[in-house]
């Protein structure tokens, strides 16, 4: 093992290191946007990587509703899968996320829209869990362990206000 | 310093499942290719496919001892999260982006 690897290990013990976060502020009021984002017959156009083809397979849009897209690279097949938390319009969505080449690594997707009068600004959050994280949420600590993350997320919005 | 591959070779690698069973198997320890590819029933030749598949993205690492291939998991490992995050992280700027000129695209159409 390298030492770059092990400094990559390190990094990622606390939750906080493995919560991905990016933003951008879209020229479009709020309603547009959440409009857009929550359509699943426009998931294929913006949804995959670019140079890929994104199917979707399932998008029950509501709380506690599955999701499955295919993304297609190069004539591969990936699937893409998880269950939407929440979806409270026009303001933010959670939904759960799974790769299923890496079956058992679930991360949790938080998209929360502010409102800028004509624009936009979309803060998307993914806090990546181990597989003895998934397995331990789908226990008894499963409430705690979403609410831990939502707890984070609106204090990461505090901060930032 | 371990490379960061394109984020699609690296799914296409881990998408069969042929070449995630080596994965597991190779986390228990190394084993050649023939010890690789006895329990599955796939030919020797197929094996060193998916291996090759799995060396190209680092995910696997093999040295010839003697007659045999050993085979070790990479530099690249799965339970290295940080690779994946990078990736990830590049897929949801990507996404942002996309869905920017989708907003573009659809200016002035309902809603």
């Amino acid at each position: 093992m390298t030492s770059d690897q092990q400094t990559a290990r390190a990094i990622l013990t606390t939750p906080s290191d493995r919560e991905i976060r990016v933003e951008r502020i879209f020229d479009a009021p709020r309603e547009r946007v959440f409009a857009l984002w929550t359509d699943p017959d426009l998931i294929p156009e913006w949804w995959g990587p670019r140079g890929t083809t994104t199917v979707v397979d399932q998008a029950d849009v509501r709380p506690g509703g599955a999701w499955r897209f295919v993304v297609t690279s190069r004539g591969v097949e990936q699937g893409f899968r998880g269950t939407y938390r929440e979806i409270v319009a026009p303001e933010r969505i959670v939904l759960t996320f799974e790769w299923e080449g890496m079956p058992g690594h679930v991360s949790v997707e938080t998209a929360v829209f502010e409102d800028l009068g004509e624009r936009t600004k979309v803060i998307a959050t993914s806090l990546f869990h181990t597989a003895e994280e998934r397995d331990g949420m789908l226990g008894s600590g499963m409430e705690s362990g979403m609410n831990d993350t939502y707890t984070r997320f609106d204090e990461l919005l505090a901060r930032r206000a | 310093m371990v490379q960061h591959q394109p984020i699609d070779r690296t799914l296409a690698a881990l998408a069969d499942p042929t070449r995630r069973g080596v994965l597991e198997r190779l986390a228990g320890g190394s084993a050649t290719i023939t010890e690789l590819a006895e329990p599955v029933g796939i030919s020797l030749t197929g094996m060193k496919k998916h291996v090759r598949v799995l060396e190209e993205v680092q995910l696997v690492s093999t040295e010839k001892i003697g007659r045999a291939r050993q085979c070790t998991l990479g530099p690249r490992r799965l339970e290295d999260l940080e690779a994946w995050i990078a990736s990830y992280r590049r897929m949801l700027d990507e996404r942002l982006d996309r869905f920017g000129e989708l907003l573009e695209r659809t200016r002035g159409a309902s809603p």
